[in-house]
């Protein structure tokens, strides 16, 4: 080991964002685009220990302009993930031995490499699942934190934890890596959710499988490509190109231990079951480490001030069409403004920049696949049906766009007010006060983020009381969450509880164990 | 600050003297130094001050005086140590009675406090105090309150005020007696009525990273308003804001004032923030500007401290940025003076541009007026600018010294009206304000040090 190794790595802070109201640093990625526009596809293979296997079966197109190919992969079948898993088995037995230390140092190396390209990074983003710039600049600087951030965690895990001792005994707790872990991405923060995941199994030992979301292949792929070139060995690290089926192998292969996965509700429930089985042979409990949707309520009490209140709630509603887990999908505001409210969000809604990706300045871009853009537009005709539409925004026509919408005066049992939409709609419900809002928050079996604008400290204090979310906002936008200062996660029907970016995130990585050892020997204390 | 040259401290010491000299006393004005020592209380104590911050700022959202009773004590209870008029207040919120004479007295409080900053709740309420001023021998800017603008309606409506605006203030003014000083410089006539916009209110597409979208939207109603005062004499000023919209608000102003159609009109103006590490550049921009435009009317250029320093700071801090202000007072008070040079010898260089130093600071003020004279300027080739409510003392000195002053009028109602209040509460209860200084007592040479 070097000297460096070993010298303490800073404290930890969050990578900033570009300063992105200076056209010099608009300019860097822009130049970013083009370098990326000036080549071909990414060859978006399937990576297995030290064998490429490239394919065009799945291929990744530019939401907002269909025609244009961002990279090509295979298709896994069930044999190349089982194949990867045994790969990353072996890897596992090497990678586990590698001193806590010299694996956050290979973190360290991977979010440097990622620092140094992140414009072209972000670019990709862009491309492949039409983030908007200011987004997809954040998505890169959230995989950093998310590679420095565990790399210091792992680091001090690695010490244990002080136990009670008395003479004539030693007691060590200490954290042994799990084996495998098979991460399965979603694409909405392509680069930032996989590479958090797969950080915080590689920090702590374990080997990874990763299969990313299959409308993100080329993302799923470079961020492979980072960790690799700092260091991480072939086989600790094994990405499988796919879809559904790729990913219900990895979930059942009795060799994998740990299972984490961000996505939906319905396959969440699924990997859930699936790990619950033991099939012969197989000599452990899957752990799932697993974060599932929402539906997000923000909650305006009379006081709030709606300057504040209305923009923050379009941006939370709207920035990225909508597609974050986090994005706010339910307004119940107190009566007593609600129509104020109504119309300066209609106005507001107005004003939304609708537009393509790569434009500075775009709010909405389009949703992901033509899939998402049908399913938004069953759900604001169901709002138009069943209630009324307050606002809406013409979209342009090439691109999967979906027109933003709000609705209002929806019966309580609307489906909309129960399921995820995950595009940009935003219904708005009128409350008493508080409580009834919070009665509203109560009923739904998902509690992941939520907002609060209210100026009354005992108020707000009475609603964090009330609240079951994973993640509660007070006086702010609900989505953004920064590793280290908001671990995000939801509890309920949302998730396993556990918070990314968060100090005990780690801990669903490893096994603890105790050793005890007698220091007696001969009546003496040795 | 770096090649600047350095005035004879002597000389801003004899202005500065005769300045102060002429300061009204406290007795005089016994409300007054009723609302210095509410404000001395809030300035002693940070979790006090911030209490009452919080409560202002709710006021006007409050729905009745009960409501307005618990958000007062709410945010008292967070206080560790009550002085004693508030442990009054504390007792008095166990009753519904008790709250209700509680919310009363609170809210006659800051209705008390805001009307010492904003002038009024219209243009007509404010006629008053605007002619007051005038026979005073004192110019006004009058800026109008307005909640933030964040739909096209909302654009529009603020459009439509200061449209209407301008013809009031027209009329009004056209009523006043001749005031030559306030009306005449060595560039020419200096019009009477004079509005202060913003742009974040004329659009609602102002947007950091796009600062194409604000630019293009503002424009369409900026120009509306721009011939509006070119018809009816008036000079329009554009406010600067916050660091996020500068690039936005710095090219559309130049662009539009250098189109054909407004080379003969309006007077216009922009504003120079010297907290802003990168000003010098803004100012050499707007001198070259004024100097390379053949527009009628010389350009305004207004030099503030800057109003949005701990905002630049927090919004810095929280994504990592450098900070783009003097985090240093004195850095951002000698970058002041070099600003003022600047402003002032290019004017005496012949550049058709007309300085406006606004500042409470009366070493800033008292440099200003030695270097215009040490320039071999004349008074009148300098304006200077207060503050309604802050700078009032200041403003009737500088008037007694027949210097050239204009009060910066806001005027609209208290909802409109709270973020502006809160950030000239906050300037007037910071430990480094100069105000603060003056008010306890510090020696007058201490107060015209060099920064």
């Amino acid at each position: 080991m070097t000297a460096s190794a070993l010298r303490d790595l800073p404290t930890f802070r969050n990578e900033p964002v570009l300063e992105l109201r200076r056209a010099s640093e608009r300019e860097r990625l822009l130049q970013g685009l083009a370098w990326l526009d000036g080549r071909p596809p990414v060859d978006a293979a399937t990576w297995i220990g030290d064998d490429k296997q490239s394919g065009d079966a799945n291929v990744s197109t530019d939401p907002g302009d269909p025609e244009r190919v961002v990279a090509h992969a295979p298709v896994a079948t069930a044999q190349d993930v089982a194949h990867a898993v045994e790969v990353a088995e072996q890897g596992a037995r090497a990678w586990r031995r590698v001193p806590a230390r010299e694996r956050a140092e290979v973190l360290v190396r991977a979010a440097a490499w990622m620092r140094e390209r992140r414009e072209k990074l972000a670019a990709l983003c862009v491309r492949e699942t039409a983030k908007p710039w200011a987004e997809a600049d954040a998505d890169i600087c959230e995989a950093i934190d998310f590679l420095e951030f565990y790399a210091r965690g792992a680091i001090a895990l690695d010490r244990g934890h002080h136990l009670f001792q008395v003479p004539g005994e030693r007691n060590d707790l200490r954290y042994l890596p799990r084996g495998v872990t098979g991460v399965i991405a979603p694409w909405n923060f392509p680069i930032a959710i996989p590479i958090g995941m797969t950080a915080a199994a590689l920090a702590t030992g374990n080997a990874v499988v990763l299969k990313p979301a299959e409308q993100a292949p080329g993302c799923g792929f470079v961020l492979v490509e980072a960790l690799r070139a700092a260091g991480v060995p072939a086989a600790a690290l094994n990405l499988v190109q796919g879809a559904g089926e790729a990913g219900r192998a990895l979930v059942q292969d009795p060799r994998v231990s740990t299972i984490a996965f961000t996505g939906s509700l319905a396959v969440g429930l699924e990997i859930i079951r699936e790990a619950g089985q033991v099939p012969e042979g197989q000599l452990h409990l899957k752990r799932t480490v697993i974060e599932m949707g929402g539906k997000n309520c923000v909650i305006v009490d009379a006081d709030a001030d709606l300057d504040d209140a209305v923009p923050a709630i379009v941006s939370s509603a709207f920035d990225y069409a909508g597609q974050k887990c986090s994005a706010a999908s339910r307004v119940l505001v107190h009566e007593a403004i609600a129509d104020a409210l109504t119309e300066r969000l209609a106005g507001a809604m107005e004003v939304l920049q609708v537009g393509q990706a790569d434009t500075f300045g775009t709010e909405v871009p389009p949703v992901v696949e033509r899939e998402a853009q049908e399913r938004v537009a069953r759900y604001a005709e169901q709002c138009a049906r069943q209630g009324r539409v307050v606002a809406t925004h013409d979209v342009p026509g090439a691109g999967w766009f979906a027109a933003p919408t709000v609705a209002t005066e929806l019966p309580a049992d609307a489906p909309v007010l129960r399921e995820e939409v995950f595009g940009p709609l935003l219904t708005v419900e009128p409350v008493r006060d508080v409580d009834d809002a919070c009665d509203r928050v109560d009923a739904l079996p998902v509690a992941l983020t939520g907002g609060l604008f209210c100026r009354n400290p005992h108020t707000v204090e009475h609603v964090v009381r009330r609240s079951p979310v994973g993640n509660l906002y007070v006086n702010r936008s609900i989505t953004g969450a920064m590793v280290g200062r908001q671990p995000f996660g939801g509890n309920r029907l949302s998730g396993t509880g556990t918070k990314a970016g968060g100090p005990d995130y780690l801990l669903h990585f490893v096994e603890p164990q105790v050793v005890t050892e007698n220091t007696v020997r001969h009546g003496l204390v040795i | 600050m770096g090649g600047a040259a350095r005035t004879d401290d002597q000389a801003v010491l004899d202005v500065g003297r005769a300045i102060h000299a002429a300061f009204p006393s406290a007795g005089r004005r016994p409300l007054r130094a009723l609302d210095d020592k509410a404000m001395d209380l809030a300035s002693q104590d940070e979790e006090l001050k911030a209490a009452l911050f919080r409560f202002v700022d709710v006021v006007p959202a409050c729905r009745n005086l009960d409501d307005l009773a618990r958000h007062l004590t709410g945010f008292l209870g967070e206080v560790d140590e009550h002085p004693p008029p508030i442990a009054v207040a504390m007792r008095m919120s166990g009753t519904k009675a008790g709250r209700t004479a509680l919310g009363a007295a609170a809210a006659a409080g800051v209705r008390h406090m805001a009307h010492r900053f904003i002038v009024g709740e219209t243009v007509d309420d404010a006629t008053g105090v605007m002619r007051d001023l005038w026979e005073r021998g004192v110019a006004t800017s009058v800026d109008l309150l307005g909640e933030a603008t964040i739909t096209q309606a909302e654009a529009d409506r603020y459009a439509r005020r200061c449209a209407e605006a301008l013809d009031q203030l027209t009329a009004v003014y056209a009523k006043l007696p001749p005031r030559p000083q306030l009306e005449q410089d060595a560039l020419g006539p200096l019009p009477r009525a004079n509005l202060s916009v913003k742009v974040s209110a004329l659009t609602p597409l102002l947007r950091p990273d796009a600062p194409e979208l604000g630019k293009r939207d503002a424009a369409v109603r900026l120009r509306d308003l721009l011939r509006r005062a070119k018809d009816r004499g008036a000079h329009l000023h554009i406010d600067m804001e916050s660091y996020d919209s500068i690039e936005a608000i710095a090219d559309l102003v130049l662009e539009l004032l250098a189109e054909p159609e407004f080379a003969d009109g309006p007077s216009a103006g922009v504003v120079l923030q010297a907290y802003l590490r990168d000003s010098p550049a803004l100012a050499d921009r707007l001198v070259a500007f004024a100097g390379s435009t053949t527009r009628a009317h010389p350009l305004v250029v207004r030099l503030v401290k800057g109003a949005y320093w701990d905002h630049e700071v927090v919004e810095a801090l929280q994504h990592g940025w450098s900070v783009p202000v003097f985090e240093v007072k004195a850095d951002s008070d000698r970058n002041f003076e070099a600003l003022t040079r600047r402003l002032l010898e290019a004017r005496a260089g012949g550049t058709p541009i007309r300085p406006a130093i606004a500042s409470h600071n009366l070493r800033s003020v008292a440099h200003a007026v030695a270097v215009t004279r040490e320039l071999g300027l004349r008074d009148d080739d300098l304006e200077l600018q207060v503050l309604r409510g802050l700078g009032d003392d200041l403003q009737d000195a500088l008037a007694a010294n027949g210097l050239r002053v204009r009060t910066y009028c806001p005027v609209g109602d208290l909802v409109a009206g709270m973020a502006y209040l809160v950030r000239r509460l906050l300037e007037n209860t910071s430990n480094e304000s100069f105000l603060a200084d003056q008010a306890s007592g510090t020696p007058i040479e201490q107060l015209l040090a060099a920064p």
